[in-house]
């Protein structure tokens, strides 16, 4: 009966790995891994990701194995009056743990620059494709108009609802109203914080239509959970005839008359 | 054998808070509208206590508001309101999935926490806001397509849902799907119209004679047909209401149009300038206020005012009490500001027929004026063409610093593969 203490724990501790291995086997079968990438560079992120979660995965099986081990092994009701041995500890095994993973570290963070670069730094010369806003609660969008300039009289102002062009280049312009928001797109492998007073540029190419989240990745207030957008990839005709409906919706000097089948009663 | 039971207790202890929760919560009820309830007279500056209702007579109102209207989770739909009972259930009671997955009880998840669950303006988050969340119980809604007194009609309120109010904490509910904003709008509706009914019910008793003893005729035909019916009545003519918007002018230079909108932005007519400053910065005047604010200040001025004066003691009394409900049923009023016209946010739309709209119609609640009837319609046309220019300007003066062509009907980058 005393010994059911060390047992209680020892499984307990051994749950641990064993939970968390099961965790990750069952993730992608339940729809709760990764969502699918649909962008260009995207599939370098994933990369790095899986070989991290490789590398710290092993690490964590070897480490939480141990720890089952020595409190099983040297549990307390099991061996009686058995005194522990005392040991200065190992110099050589400190060095050793001390410099294998600042190694790994170090390789990590040189492995990684490229994908980093590819994301921040090498921005495509262009103009902005669109401004988007982050506001308490919502993404306020705006497209340039016929000039290519936004600022300008002939803007597209929408909200929520971003649409662009797949397999090009998009640069949008990160701004925010108020207070801190991170622009995130899961399905692109983006996120970026928005930050009051700068202008924050973001890229990314997307390599399929579809209509994907976005999403408000810093807790911004009470309504964060609500500030959902919603990135519409289509081709580049589509989105130019979307631009012109829109426009002319925005312009519109007359009631438009109401789309059938939404409004209707009853 | 203790460690042991310790061990357990410590593990299990997370996982029976899991399983059983924090207990029910309490059924939601429409809260009633007190501040009316104690002064329901229009005139809010001359109010006293024997015009408050008594005890006897709020649990009448509450009563019939029961039978007519039900609770939020259990709402009745009386044929006469023209409301549609679907959609009712579809936007009320608590946020659920029913029989075929589909999300339930819209109005709780999206608009209770700052519209409030009687539709009071009177959320959680409303105090917090500025401007306040809408208060739907008057009935009073500012961006519409009908003229000034009227209710907005149902496209309208799609329209806010789908855009938001910029320049607001109203967010854009676009991503919603159409069922589900219609059955919000639906759902703001009905409250509207009972809020509307309780103030009408409310105001009934000065109606009465000295035969009714106080006592509201508890006659469905009195009720249906007296108080609710001119109410239902005004929702349903809305969607026929819609203003006649005439042709923008064509045979004229935009710019000239902008400097003949300038001329009567400027002018004695229109008089945009005496509100929204002759740099248009909204600094004309700083301290009106909407109506429902007014009558806060005009309730907050008479209770300061007896309790200065040497009113009896059951006016000081009555004072005391309306003091203790407007703290908790009133939000502190603010000045409503005159749009800065300069910033490019246009909380009722930016279309140029929104603010034709606009300046037609004025703002109800608000202190801007309709300039229907004083100002041609062309001419407004002109106005909106000025106040569309102002945000780009430079200089103050002609809103058009830079050369502004005729906006072209398309927007571009991309009309080059069309033109070619």
């Amino acid at each position: 009966m005393k010994r059911l203490g060390g047992i209680f724990w020892g499984l307990l501790f051994l749950a641990v790995p064993v939970l968390g291995v099961a965790t990750f086997a069952i993730a992608p079968s339940i729809d709760v891994w990764l969502p699918k990438d649909v962008s260009v560079h995207g599939r370098e992120i994933d990369a790095l990701f899986y070989f991290i979660l490789a590398l710290t995965g092993v690490v964590f099986i070897a480490t939480e194995l141990l720890l089952f081990w020595f409190i099983w092994k040297y549990d307390a009701a099991a061996r009686g009056d058995e005194k522990a041995t005392y040991i200065q500890g190992s110099h050589t095994l400190e060095v050793v743990w001390t410099i294998v993973p600042a190694a790994t570290l170090l390789f990590l963070a040189i492995y990684q620059m490229n994908a980093w670069a590819n994301v921040k730094m090498r921005r495509p010369d262009m103009p902005p494709t669109v401004e988007v806003v982050a506001r308490q609660f919502e993404w306020r969008l705006r497209y340039p108009g016929r000039d290519g300039m936004l600022g300008t009289p002939d803007d597209l102002h929408l909200v929520n609802d971003l649409h662009l062009p797949v397999d090009e280049d998009i640069l949008v312009q990160l701004k925010s109203m108020d207070v801190l928001h991170s622009f995130f797109l899961p399905n692109l492998r983006i996120k970026q914080d928005a930050v009051p007073g700068m202008k924050i540029p973001v890229w990314f190419k997307a390599t399929e239509t579809g209509s994907w989240d976005i999403v408000c990745a810093e807790l911004c207030g009470w309504g964060h959970y609500k500030m959902k957008g919603r990135v519409t990839f289509v081709s580049r005709p589509e989105f130019d005839s979307w631009l012109v409906r829109k426009y002319a919706e925005q312009e519109a000097t007359q009631p438009a008359p109401e789309p059938s089948g939404t409004l209707v009663t009853n | 054998m203790n460690s042991t039971i310790r061990s357990l207790a410590f593990g299990l202890t997370p996982a029976v808070m899991l399983i059983v929760g924090c207990g029910p919560t309490p059924p939601a009820f429409f809260r009633p509208n007190m501040v009316e309830a104690i002064s329901p007279t229009p005139e809010k500056d001359s109010i006293s206590a024997d015009q408050a209702l008594l005890p006897a007579q709020q649990q009448q109102v509450a009563t019939i508001m029961l039978a007519m209207f039900g609770t939020p989770d259990d709402p009745v739909c009386l044929p006469e309101t023209g409301l549609d009972p679907a959609k009712l259930r579809l936007a009320a009671g608590p946020v659920r999935s029913d029989i075929v997955g589909r999300k339930n009880g819209l109005y709780r998840e999206h608009c209770v926490h700052c519209h409030g669950i009687t539709g009071d303006g009177l959320g959680p988050t409303a105090a917090f806001l500025n401007p306040y969340p809408r208060d739907y119980r008057p009935g009073v809604f500012k961006y519409k397509s009908t003229e000034r007194s009227d209710k907005p009609t149902h496209a309208d309120l799609v329209r806010i849902l789908h855009k938001g109010i910029p320049g607001t904490s109203m967010p854009s509910f676009a991503l919603l799907s159409p069922i589900e904003v219609d059955a919000l709008v639906e759902y703001v509706t009905y409250l509207s119209i009972r809020g509307e009914t309780e103030l009408a019910l409310m105001r009934q008793f000065f109606e009465l004679d000295d035969e009714d003893e106080g006592k509201l005729p508890e006659t469905q035909e009195f009720l249906i047909a007296e108080v609710l019916e001119p109410i239902a009545e005004k929702w349903a003519v809305a969607a026929d209401a819609e203003i006649e918007v005439p042709e923008m002018p064509t045979g004229i230079e935009l710019a000239e149009s902008i400097a003949k909108g300038r001329e009567l932005f400027f002018g004695d007519k229109a008089n945009c300038v005496k509100c929204h400053g002759v740099t248009a910065l909204g600094d004309g005047q700083a301290n009106d206020y909407d109506d429902w604010s007014k009558n806060i200040v005009k309730i907050e001025a008479r209770l300061s005012g007896l309790a200065k004066s040497d009113a009896d003691a059951a006016e000081r009394q009555w004072a005391a009490e309306f003091g203790q409900v407007l703290s908790g049923d009133a939000l502190k009023p603010r000045t409503i500001p005159p749009r800065n016209l300069r910033h490019g946010i246009y909380r009722g739309g930016r279309r140029p027929l929104d603010l034709y709209y606009r300046i037609h119609a004025g703002i109800n609640g608000a202190p801007m004026p309709a300039a229907k009837g004083t100002v041609d319609p062309e001419d407004i046309w002109h106005i909106v063409n000025y106040v569309r220019s102002l945000p780009y300007g430079l200089d103050g003066e002609l809103g058009a610093d830079r050369t502004m062509a005729m906006r072209p009907p398309t927007p571009a980058g991309l009309a080059s593969t069309e033109e070619d």
